[in-house]
């Protein structure tokens, strides 16, 4: 037992194995937070979930704002 | 960092972490579905629906 150097450890993995499977759970967890993120920003920008200090109504000022350019972009 | 995984056994590890994220992910659609701004469903109630319709009608 002791020549696998398993015996060594509470998980019962070898330093070896440890190392592969952090580098495939950093994979896997590096891809889902960006994923996440992705999802976070196109939400913020569906409706930002804090309020301004005047509400959410100071926040549609800027959307309009935004939309008003829309007909210039048409033509 | 790696060597978290010497202590924590991997398979129970990853069962514990995607049953905490699937649990939260639900419990946070559900609250989000259950209010009126953040309902991508069904949209505002009737009765929030109208009160959220003034300000814009201002603002325009």
């Amino acid at each position: 037992m002791a020549a696998d150097n398993r015996s060594g450890t509470v998980s019962g993995m070898t330093a070896q194995e440890a190392k592969e499977f952090h580098g495939l759970f950093m994979t896997s967890f590096i891809i889902f937070t960006v994923i996440a993120l992705i999802a976070h920003f196109l939400v913020w920008q569906w409706r930002p979930w804090f309020p301004g200090p005047t509400g959410y109504a100071s926040l549609i000022d800027g959307a309009n704002y935004a939309l008003s350019y829309l007909p210039s972009l048409k033509a | 960092m790696w060597k978290i995984w010497l202590l924590f056994d991997p398979r129970r590890t990853l069962v514990a972490l995607a049953t905490f994220l699937f649990s939260l992910a639900v419990l946070i659609h559900f609250i989000l579905l259950s209010t009126d701004r953040f309902n991508w469903i069904e949209g505002p109630r009737a009765k929030a629906a109208a009160s959220i319709e003034m300000p814009l009608i201002k603002a325009v």
